[in-house]
This record gives structure tokens, sequence and C-alpha cells, in this order.
């Protein structure tokens, strides 16, 4: 009875506002994340955080989330992950740079390695149906097979890193990174939102027995979702080949775990589904790079930022991840 | 009353989020009793004995259970003090045997040192089979051997034992046939005889009539009346009885629905054009099955559950691999629900909440999501269309919601199923294959979908209607086939004369 009273007292402002932060509880948990992150890190590092050298270097890391993640909304939306992105990114980086170097033409360079990210794609889409075996078994396939591509490729140049000669500052150029972000989170916007391949994908995560029985071809928009996910990974590596200008043997490692990390700071359902959000990549990936470089920045040691981002999974995952009856998701 | 009531419910309500679902109910339930609950989709039937079985809290309001106050924290726990409640949907664990699931979460007590004792464990469960005439499940099979109709029934040898005191028996006979319907019915009125109390949710009026002793109506979370013995035991005079029933429904929908239930022609013709043709069919119990379903036809298909009229339902949509023959629509043949659905066939599920819907996602995107081919231009998907789309059908079917951007799973059931219907009419398909539409959806609502099933056969729709309800069939086909075995044993046309009976024959 108490109860009923107190709803019927409410003002009616307070009934909307509470109606929409019911309705928008990741996104609210999210954005708060993000803006307690820039407050904390604003007064623990001294105002270093705004210096322009590392607004600089905040740019160039989120530009590389950004762009993987975003690609990754579709896979993820599907409620599945790709754990073969450290070590792609790792060849891509290497070959980018052996061809470069042997060739002088990046395009080229590019183009081999998104014809890879493509039927890499292509493979943990199909393959996957084909063998009915779920999307991260291929993906655990295709780590392992990159992994030792990756150590080949390192072997055969007889040293322990290599470098391209090629001047790469136009990728670093911060309206290029900023004009790359936003083409490719317009294009990943318009494609979520705004065609099948974004509602089918969802439909995927939520369900996807009754997505099939809705007349949806399942296995080809899982190939397609993948292949979208691989043309940002190889756009992705050649601003990561830009900052680095370099590579080895650990070129790429835990990106893969970054990224679900980023989106998952981002409010992304780890299950997917309808409630699967573009922003979740962009918002999630600040967020991430913020934390990472303001720990630093607040001199916290290099392996405690690790611990640190380990608790803050957590408690993001304990936050977002729950549903209403009180189950995890998968 | 001078009886001592066994729960007393006293000023519940319950919010889900802006939706009123329980408004300052008092309800009392007495020992001895088949009470039934009756009311619309979304009446808050289910809400109330879910709150009383510990399955959800209300958000406010007492229950005493035998004079003490009652707080169940679970269903389990709830179940173990005696109150127990069989569901609407499946609720079996897959991937255990049928002894498993009926000793679940009792499991310790075949045990020693954590090692089960299989051969006790199967042998109890197999005599608590036995005792409910069940004799025919093995209680070592894998549950996921049987039937949904079995495994609903596995369900209730699990709930009821010797101490249940309260059981809620929540829409479970629309997955029953009807030699199911006899077991649960019996047992029904032993646990009232032996003083315990039975709460029966159910939508047809019939089965209500028959085996409930007390009646509570509902109507948008409040209690409109109860109906004592004296009053229903009217049901047993022909002539009273269709007095009564006005009366109910009247109290139910809160205003007069008529007699104008099912089509009231019985014009049985059709176009001479063939919509879908089943060519020497044979896929599991059936076979070299051949049928042809013409334009503007319904045809009825019916039988005990497992008799393989839902496998002709699904092979129709291309969801069955068929070991022989084939199923043709306009020259092509449908092998996938991919290929059924661009040649125009819609298929609605019986298995709602699994294969029919999408639970968390919006109303308005399992609508649309057939739809999204024709909603698409050059790749584009315009949302504004797509909401105007929705909202229509939302609208048509009346869905009890506040926006169609709520997901489905915040629905009632029947209003699920009215989700579940609309994505095809948004669709407009030409052929629709229904396993069971009406399940668990009341009478107003029962009483629009009959209306545009016959209204799509004057458009020349296609209409295969797979059903256990043997009235639903004789109301609304043109040619009813029933099945046994995966035969056609029977085939009757439209006609006023036909009767129950008539067809009962040939089912069993």
């Amino acid at each position: 009875m108490e109860n009923t009273k107190q709803v019927k007292s409410m003002p009616e402002w307070l009934k909307k506002a509470l109606g929409f932060a019911r309705d928008h509880v990741y996104d609210i948990f999210s954005v708060a994340g993000l803006v307690l992150c820039v407050i904390i890190f604003s007064i623990t590092s001294n105002g270093r955080l705004w210096s322009s050298y590392n607004v600089g270097i905040v740019i160039e890391q989120v530009t590389m989330y950004v762009i993987i993640s975003l690609g990754a909304v579709f896979v993820y939306a599907m409620g599945y992950m790709d754990v073969s992105l450290g070590s792609q990114m790792g060849v891509y980086v290497l070959l980018m740079i052996m061809i470069v170097n042997a060739t002088g033409s990046l395009l080229l360079a590019f183009l081999v390695i998104l014809a890879m990210a493509l039927a890499c794609g292509a493979f943990n889409g199909a393959v996957a149906v084909w063998l009915r075996l779920p999307s991260i078994v291929t993906s655990l396939f295709l780590m392992f097979i990159f992994g030792g591509i990756q150590y080949l490729l390192i072997e055969s140049t007889g040293s322990n890193t290599i470098s391209t000669s090629l001047d790469m500052d136009f990728f670093t150029e911060t309206w290029v990174m900023a004009g790359a972000m936003v083409l490719v989170g317009a294009i990943v916007f318009y494609l979520f939102n705004f065609t099948k391949l974004g509602k089918y994908t969802k439909g995927i995560g939520a369900n996807e027995l009754t997505t099939s029985q809705c007349g949806v071809n399942t296995t080809k928009w899982k190939v397609i979702a993948y292949m979208v996910f691989g043309v940002c990974v190889a756009v992705g590596s050649v601003f990561l080949l830009a900052r680095t200008g370099s590579g080895g043997r650990g070129t790429g490692s835990g990106y893969a775990m970054d990224i679900m990390l980023c989106l998952i700071l981002g409010g992304m359902p780890l299950s997917g589904g309808t409630r699967s959000k573009v922003r979740c990549a962009v918002i999630g990936s600040v967020t991430y790079v913020l934390l990472s470089n303001g720990l630093l920045l607040s001199g916290v040691e290099m392996n405690l930022v690790n611990l640190v981002k380990a608790i803050v999974f957590l408690v993001v995952v304990v936050l977002s991840c729950r549903d209403n009856s009180g189950y995890y998701p998968r | 009353m001078a009886k001592q009531a066994v729960m007393e419910i006293r000023g519940m309500n319950k919010h889900f989020g802006p939706t009123v679902a329980l408004k300052d109910v008092d309800l009392d339930f007495y020992p001895g009793e088949i009470r039934g609950l009756v009311g619309e989709n979304g009446s808050g039937k289910s809400t109330v004995t879910s709150i009383m079985a510990g399955m959800q809290k209300a958000t406010s309001g007492e229950m005493k259970y035998n004079g003490e106050p009652w707080k169940p924290l679970s269903m389990a726990w709830a179940q173990e003090k005696g109150v127990c409640m069989i569901l609407q949907e499946a609720n079996t664990v897959a991937g255990c045997t049928v002894a498993e699931n009926i000793f679940a979460g009792r499991l310790s007590e075949f045990g020693k040192f954590g090692v089960i004792n299989m051969k006790k464990l199967n042998a109890a469960a197999q005599e608590l089979l036995d005792s409910f005439g069940l004799g025919r499940i093995k209680a070592s099979d894998q549950i996921a051997n049987y039937t949904f109709e079995d495994r609903k029934l596995v369900e209730i040898v699990r709930c009821v034992t010797e101490d249940t005191v309260i059981l809620v028996v929540d829409e479970t006979t629309t997955a029953l046939s009807l030699d199911g319907r006899q077991i649960l019915y019996k047992l029904m009125h032993s646990l009232a005889d032996r003083g315990r109390t039975v709460v029966f949710i159910s939508h047809d009026m019939d089965e209500i009539l028959e085996q409930c002793t007390t009646l509570t109506v509902l109507r948008d979370g409040n209690i409109i009346g109860t109906l004592d013995e004296e009053e229903l035991a009217q049901a047993k005079d022909e002539e009273k009885r269709e007095k009564l029933v006005e009366k109910i429904r009247f109290m139910m929908v809160g205003r007069d629905i008529g007699n104008a239930y099912y089509r009231e022609d019985y014009d049985t013709s059709h176009l001479e054009e063939v919509a879908l043709e089943f060519k020497d069919v044979s896929v599991g119990p059936i076979k070299h099955f051949s049928l042809q379903l013409h334009k503007g036809e319904i045809l009825g298909f019916g039988g005990l559950s497992d008799c393989g009229m839902r496998l002709i339902g699904r092979a129709g949509f291309g969801l069955e691999r068929l070991e022989g023959g084939q199923v043709v629509r306009g020259g092509k043949v449908i092998d996938s629900p991919l290929k059924a659905i661009r040649s125009g066939i819609g298929y609605v599920s019986k298995n709602r909440d699994t294969e029919a819907l999408i639970l968390s996602a919006p109303i308005g995107y399992n609508i649309a999501l057939p739809s999204y081919d024709e909603l698409s231009r050059f790749s584009f998907i315009d949302p504004v269309k797509e909401n105007r789309m929705v909202t229509n059908e939302a609208g048509k079917y009346a869905v009890k919601c506040k926006t169609v951007r709520q997901n489905v799973s915040t629905l009632s059931g029947g209003n699920k199923q009215k989700v579940s219907f609309a994505k095809w009419t948004a669709k407009d398909s030409d052929v629709l294959i229904m396993d069971c539409p009406t399940r668990g959806v009341d009478i107003g609502v029962k009483q629009s979908m009959y209306a545009l099933i016959a209204q799509m056969k004057r458009d020349g729709k296609a209409i295969i209607l797979i059903s256990e309800e043997l009235s639903e069939l004789i109301g609304m086909a043109d040619k009813i086939m029933i099945m046994k075995d995966g035969e056609v044993t029977g085939e009757f046309m439209r006609s006023p004369d036909l009767q129950e009976t008539d067809i009962i024959g040939s089912m069993i």
C-alpha cells in the first residue's frame, strides 16, 4: 500500500526521469564511467592528462581502438567474439612492413592484409557453420595459426624487430585520425542501425533459431558481419603500424581482450542482442584508453595497471551483464 | 465464510515498471476446492499465482498461509512448503534423464558420499510415474526423447507430492492432448478430495465449468467476482449453462461480446490454384503424404499431440529434412525457411518462447524481423516506415503494451502470441501455417484472430491450421484432417452438423 502512495505522490518530472534512467541504465553507467575517469585522472595526474603531448598520445591510441571496436560491434552483437584479433594484427603489421620495404607501396601492403582479413572473416563466419562449431573455436584456431605465422615471419628476418623505412606521419596527423574515426563511425552507424546487417546480427545474438525462422540466412550474415570486422581490423592495423613504425614477436598481443574490455566498458552486453549499440564502441574505447593512460600518469606501476583493469572489468561485468532476473546471460 | 482459508491474500499490488498488473487484490483459497481463475490476457491470473508460488515478489501486500505470514523465498522453497505451480511453458532440464528431472533438487536423497544411486533413483521415479498412470514414460530415458506434452506431464509428476497443499495449474492443459488432460483432471480431483487446494487457470470455458468447483474472474488486475459452488453447479443444466457462460464472459471482458465467435459461413469453396503442395512426403512417422492446399482454403489438422500433424506444419515451412518427396509452392521446392518465406509462406510455431519470438528484443523488432527485406530500399531501412508498420500491426491486435520498444518478455502469454501472429500479417504472407495459433489467448483476442483468419480466406490466402482444440477446427476449417501415428485417419468437410464426437473416433 505504501508503495502505491509513493508512486502517486511522485512529481511527473521525477517519474519521467526515473523511467528514463531505467530504460538507459547501461548508457548511464558507461557515460558515468567515462566522466569518472576524466575527473579522477585530471586530479591525480596533476593536469598532465591534458598536456598537449598526452592528448596526442591518447588520440593515437583511441583511433585504433575505436576503429577496431566499431567493427567488433557486429561480432559482439551476435554474441560471438574473435580471440584471433591480436595475432592477426601482429601478422598484418609484420607483413605490411615487409611488403612496404620490398616494394615501397603501402597500398599494395594494405590490399594484401585486407584480403587476408576478409578471408579470416569468411572463415570465422562460414567454416564455423559448416563444421557446426561455435565461432570462438574457429577464431581460436586462427589465433594459433596466425601466432605461428607471426613467429615464422619474424624468424625469417633473423632479428627481433623489423621497422619500416616508409614515412607514415600522414596517419598520425590529428585530422587524419579524427577523420578516419568519423568516417568509420558513420559507416558502421549506418550499417548497424539502418540496414539488414545490423538488424540481423542483433537477431542472431538474441535468438538465432527465431531469426532463421524469420527467413534470415544466418550463415550469410555471419560471414558479412565478420568481414566488416575484418575491414576494420585491416584499417586499424595501418594505424597501429603508423604509430609504432615497427613490429616484432609481441606485436598485437592482448588486443583481442582489450577490444572486449572496450566494448564492455561502453555498455555492450556480452551475449549480444538488441541491446547492442554502436556508441558502446566509442565510449568504451575512450574510457579504456583513459584508464590505461591515466593510471600510468598518476604514477601507478605498470604491473599494477593490469590489476586495476582486472578489477574494473569484473565490476563492469557484474553491473552491466546481469539481466533483471539475476541470471548471467550465456 | 466459516471455513478457514488455507491461503489469504490481502491488498496485493504488483507493478512491472509502469505497468500495473495487480491492484489491491484480496483473494482467499479454501481447502478442498478446485478454484478456476479466468480473465483476459494480462488480467493478472498468472501474476497473482506466481507470487504465491514464490516465482516473483509482490510490490506490496500480504499473504497468509495456514494463518502464518507467507513470504516465499523461491519456487523451490515454496514447493517444499507445499505450494507448487505448473507453468505454461516447458520447464524441464534438457540433457538429463526423466528421473533426474523428477527429483531435481532432491538428488541427495539418493546419494551416498556424493555418489548417486541411479538404480534407486530410477526405480523411485518409475514408481511415481506409474502411480500417475504414466507407465509408458521410462524414468531412465533422456527427457529430450519425449514430446512437449510428455515433458509437461513429467513436470507435473515432479511438482505434485504427498505434501502438496496448494497446486497451481497455469494454462497447462493447452500443452496437453486429451489423455494427458484426463490424467491431470484426475489428479486435480484426487487432491481436492483429500482436502488440498487446486488453482486452475485456463482459457477453455468448457474445461473450467466441468472441472472447477469455484471460480474467480479477474480483469485488469482487479478481482471482478467469485462464483461459489452453487452458482457453478448451474453449468450442469443445459439451459442455465448458456446464461452462466454469458455472465462469466461479461465479467471477463466487461462488455457483451456476443455469440459470433468462429466463422459463421459454411462456404467451403476455394480457388482452383494450388498454393502449396506436399508430394509424396515422408518424414518421421509420416509416410508418402500427399496434399494440395488451395488459395482461399483453410485446412485443419487435428489429432493427439504426437500424431504427426506438427511435422506437417514444420515440413511445409522447410524446417524438416524430408526422407522422401517434396514440398512445392509455385514450381519451387521448399526446403528451408528462407525459401519458404521468399515464396510467401509464414509459420506460427507452437514453441512460442524459443522459436517464434525473441523474448529479449522489443515488440517492434519482433514484428518487423521477417519484413526487413521489404522494408529496405537500396539497403536503407527507413525507421519511420518500420515504426509505422509495427505500430499499426500491434494496434490491430491490441497488444497490451506501453510502446512497441518494450521487450516481448514483459508481455503476458497471450500478448506474446499476438506478436508472433502479427509478424506474418505484417509480412502479408500468402500461405500461413499456424501451429496452435490461439494457444493461451483470451476470448476477446481469439475472436478477432478468428475473424482475421476468415478474412484471409476471403482474400484468397491459403491456411493450414494445426490445433489441439477440436472446436476450433470445427469452427474454422473448410476441411479437417485427423491424424494418428503419422497417417490421416479421417477427413471431415465443414458442416453445421459436424460434432466433436464424430471426430474423436478417428483420433484414438
